[in-house]
């Protein structure tokens, strides 16, 4: 076995003219934690799909186990002896333990599947794992961590070589994440090769032996672990050697977190120098999963939510619309206590909110554009309980051409438009001059969008935030995203918000450090109550 | 869609294209036209009689119950529910205007309403546990459908005949030489169309329809409309039994509208009006119900066992959804 276990070689992949993957190599010998880093967007996922067969890469090759693939299908990567976890586990709620890790491979015995079979051979890979369920637990009652070890333990069942867990922490808690580095431990001391993809700089340095990183594509740094700093990997994910301005930060009002209503002006950037009434107002915000939170944004104010996903912003953007019930805490629009149950009440004060996962939440792909963009108009334009077409259509043009809207075409049903032009559609929704909202929450505001789209989106948001004065709030995993758009930024991290960001301190390697110091949950609420 | 042109569309108004769909564009959004076109010619030819203005005038007073209740049905098929409980609702709303009439000899107009308000009871208990409670509405109005026949059954054991020449007013006058039921349908036809295209709460129907979550997070009220089609489709079945009640001027609790409710709904999804909810046009619906209509009457002039009729009608459905799956695949 001189073989690596993984070897890919000049792997590239382009969607539509974007190189999302450009002459990647990634060797993983046997043995090995290999780190897979990259802020998003940087092509951690295309690889990761490459080689589990959902994509076929337009160059290069996929070496498992010394044999060589051009391309893989979904079935001949299994094959192969790759086995992907994926964030959003493939387990299947209503199953057993056993069946599931015997989904597809069921052992048969008379025409039918022998179960006790199946239990006792998955009772000693969960041992392999060292999974507390049984083989007869229902996979849907089990707690995530446990699941994520059955679909490790389905993995190993099907003697795979290589294993890719994509973020496995993220939906874990502390003492679940711990024992998952149990396991990772274990797994190469058993011979596999892990690929291992993080955010979190501090599971690298505790588990991996090798690292890499992309970057728009490409492979922008490879070492071992022990043969870089943290500062390093932080400077060559972002991609430019600036320094850390860890130290930076110590003018007080931007570590504070009283950014309630009156100290929001205070706070308001040095560039614009604007004194700013308080628009939106929230006051030890509590809900499942996150808070107590103080967010203020002023009239005209464009502020970021940044975090990891898992932190809680799209949470804390549920309920400030109303979409989840908060259990505790006001929301205020400007004096007015709102504090929203429904959707239908933050909309009422003036609150709305863009989702980021558009085709669940957003989009309503055979109806047409301007059905899309007008939803919530209509009525308020009607007259007499009757639609007004000419209004519709006026109200339509004029938000196609502020948003650039392209096609243009009103009746083109939204499934046809770019995903960017989707996003303008969503987003034209509140902005138009008939429905026109006083706080706008965005999450995650260009996800799915090209690069020419999405500098068009901010190009939007910040006019309206500038025009019209419209307090914007939104949550975003991109630091790229949050220094073009934010003036200021908050940090989340484990539900809470843990430190703040302002003008010319607003850079990425300030927001990459920020959470990825915040990697503790311990030390980020001691830093919060500070 | 690629071949469509790019110029500048602010000419084009957004008119309701719901109410007649003009042209060749019609057509090709409602491959039934010509199917339906085929059949008649074919009828036509072989019976010779099919034109006759006697038959069409029988087509149209059949295909009239069924339009009235296909129409608001199919409305509440594009918000994302079903409603298979109109077989039975049907025969209460005979049912029950039959009483008034014949039994309680009150006059046409109370027996009317009597039927009209029992339809709105069955339609609101079906939107309240659908819409309100979050309950499947095929469990809900499939244990209706059955639940409500046997109240019928259990309220009315024996047959309920002469109803008096008041009541016969609805099934058999004429309104300008058109038959009322015709009349009632093409009412209804037009208010279904007009309320999809022209109010705000119509758009809405499709948007509930396409995208639930969607449609809630953009503050539309995602309950109170399909509640709402619930009730008048109710309404609706109650008014076609109480139609057919005074056209046969005798209803029974145990076969009046038996199928019924699977009939309309395979007109509604003939129309075009997918079952997934989010899109339909009442113009498809009406194509849908005449077509079943034309159909049966032919086959019935040419003396085709009933058997063969079922199969037609049943063949009918699935080749409709083959065409409407394969047939833009092949066209492109």
């Amino acid at each position: 076995m001189t073989d690596p276990n993984l070897r890919i070689r000049g792997l590239s992949k382009s969607f539509g003219g974007v190189r999302a993957l450009d002459g990647v190599d990634l060797t993983v010998p046997a043995g090995q934690v290999h780190a897979l880093l990259g802020h998003n967007g940087a092509g951690k996922s295309t690889l990761i799909k490459c080689l589990g067969g959902a994509f076929p890469p337009d160059a290069g090759t996929i070496e498992v186990g010394g044999i060589s693939h051009a391309r893989l299908s979904p079935r001949e990567s299994i094959a192969a002896g790759v086995a992907i976890i994926f964030q959003s586990l493939s387990v299947v709620d209503s199953l057993t333990v056993a069946e599931n890790i015997f989904l597809g491979q069921e052992w048969t015995r008379y025409g039918t599947v022998h179960r006790r079979a199946q239990e006792e051979v998955a009772a000693g890979l969960l041992e392999r794992v060292a999974a507390s369920c049984s083989p007869r637990d229902r996979v849907g009652e089990l707690p995530m961590g446990q699941r994520q070890l059955v679909e490790i333990a389905k993995a190993l069942s099907r003697s795979a070589s290589v294993l890719v867990l994509d973020e496995p922490t993220a939906a874990l808690s502390g003492a679940e994440s711990g024992a998952l580095a149990e396991r990772v431990e274990d797994l190469r001391t058993q011979g596999l090769a892990i690929v291992y993809v993080t955010h979190l700089l501090a599971e690298v340095e505790r588990l991996a032996d090798a690292v890499t990183v992309l970057r728009d594509g490409r492979v922008a740094h490879h070492s071992t672990v022990s043969g870089c700093t943290r500062s390093e990997l932080v400077d060559v994910i972002v991609g430019r050697p600036e320094p850390v301005p860890n130290g930076s930060a110590e003018d007080g009002t931007a570590d504070s977190l009283g950014t309630t209503g009156g100290t929001v002006a205070g706070t308001a950037i040095g560039a614009t120098a604007v004194s700013r009434a308080p628009r939106l107002t929230a006051d030890g915000l509590r809900g499942p999963g996150f808070g107590p939170v103080e967010i203020g944004v002023g009239e005209g104010e464009i502020v970021g939510l940044y975090g990891l996903i898992g932190s809680g912003r799209t949470r804390i953007l549920e309920t400030l619309f109303g979409g989840r019930r908060a259990s505790g805490g006001t929301v205020r629009v400007g004096e007015r206590v709102v504090t929203p149950a429904r959707p239908a009440d933050a909309l009422a004060a003036g609150i709305a909110l863009v989702p980021a996962d558009r085709r669940r939440q957003g989009l309503f792909p055979v109806l047409s554009a301007q059905d899309n963009a007008l939803l919530p108009t209509i009525r308020p334009l009607a007259r007499y309980g009757l639609r007004a077409l000419g209004a519709e259509r006026r109200v339509f043009d004029a938000m196609s051409q502020a948003v650039g809207l392209s096609p243009a075409r009103p009746r083109l049903p939204a499934a046809a438009f770019s995903g960017g032009n989707q996003q303008k559609l969503v987003l034209g929704r509140w902005i138009n001059e008939a429905r026109s909202v006083d706080v706008l929450l965005l999450d995650e505001p260009t996800q799915g969008v090209d690069v020419g789209a999405r500098q068009e989106i901010y190009q939007v948001v910040s006019a309206l935030a500038e025009q019209r004065g419209t307090a914007v709030l939104f949550a975003s995993s991109d630091p790229e995203e949050v220094v073009a758009l934010a003036h200021r930024c908050l940090i989340v991290s484990a539900g809470r918000v843990v430190g703040e960001l302002n003008g010319a301190e607003l850079t990425e390697a300030a927001l990459l450090s920020a959470v990825h110091d915040a990697d503790d949950p311990a030390s980020t609420t001691s830093e919060g109550a500070a | 869609m690629t071949t469509a042109t790019t110029a500048p569309t602010n000419r084009l108004t957004p008119g309701p294209r719901a109410l007649a769909g003009g042209g060749l564009n019609s057509v090709r959004r409602n491959p039934l036209l010509v199917v339906l076109a085929l059949m008649v010619l074919v009828f036509q030819l072989t019976t010779g009689s099919f034109l006759d203005p006697g038959n069409l005038r029988g087509i149209a007073i059949d295909a009239a119950t069924l339009a009235i209740v296909a129409v608001p049905l199919a409305l509440l098929v594009i918000s994302g529910y079903l409603d298979l409980s109109v077989g039975s609702t049907l025969a209460v709303g005979g049912l029950v205007a039959g009483w008034f009439a014949g039994q309680q000899h009150q006059s046409p107009v109370v027996a009317v309403l009597g039927a009209l308000a029992a339809g709105a009871a069955v339609g609101a208990v079906n939107g309240i546990l659908c819409c309100y409670l979050g309950l499947s509405a095929f469990i809900v109005t499939l244990g209706m459908l059955t639940a409500v026949r046997g109240l019928a059954q259990q309220l009315f054991p024996l047959p309920l005949s002469s109803f008096g020449s008041g009541f016969a007013w609805l099934g058999g006058s004429r309104i300008a030489g058109i038959d009322a039921p015709v009349v009632i349908a093409v009412l209804v036809l037009v208010a279904g169309a007009l309320f999809l295209a022209l109010t705000p709460a119509g758009r809405h129907v499709f948007a509930i329809g396409v995208n639930r979550e969607a449609a809630y997070l953009s503050g539309i009220n995602i309950r109170r409309t399909p509640f709402a089609l619930f009730v008048v489709t109710g309404v609706a079945a109650a008014l076609a039994g109480a139609i057919k009640a005074s056209v046969l001027d005798s209803v029974v609790a145990g076969t009046s509208g038996a199928g019924f409710e699977l009939t309309v709904l395979t007109a509604v999804l003939l129309g075009g009006v997918a079952l997934t909810g989010g899109s339909g046009s009442v113009f498809g619906v009406l194509l849908g119900v005449l077509f079943l209509g034309c159909l049966q009457n032919g086959l019935t002039l040419l003396s085709v066992p009933t058997f063969w009729q079922q199969m037609a009608q049943g063949t009918a459905l699935v080749a409709g959804a083959a065409l409407a799956y394969f047939g833009p695949r092949l066209t492109r």
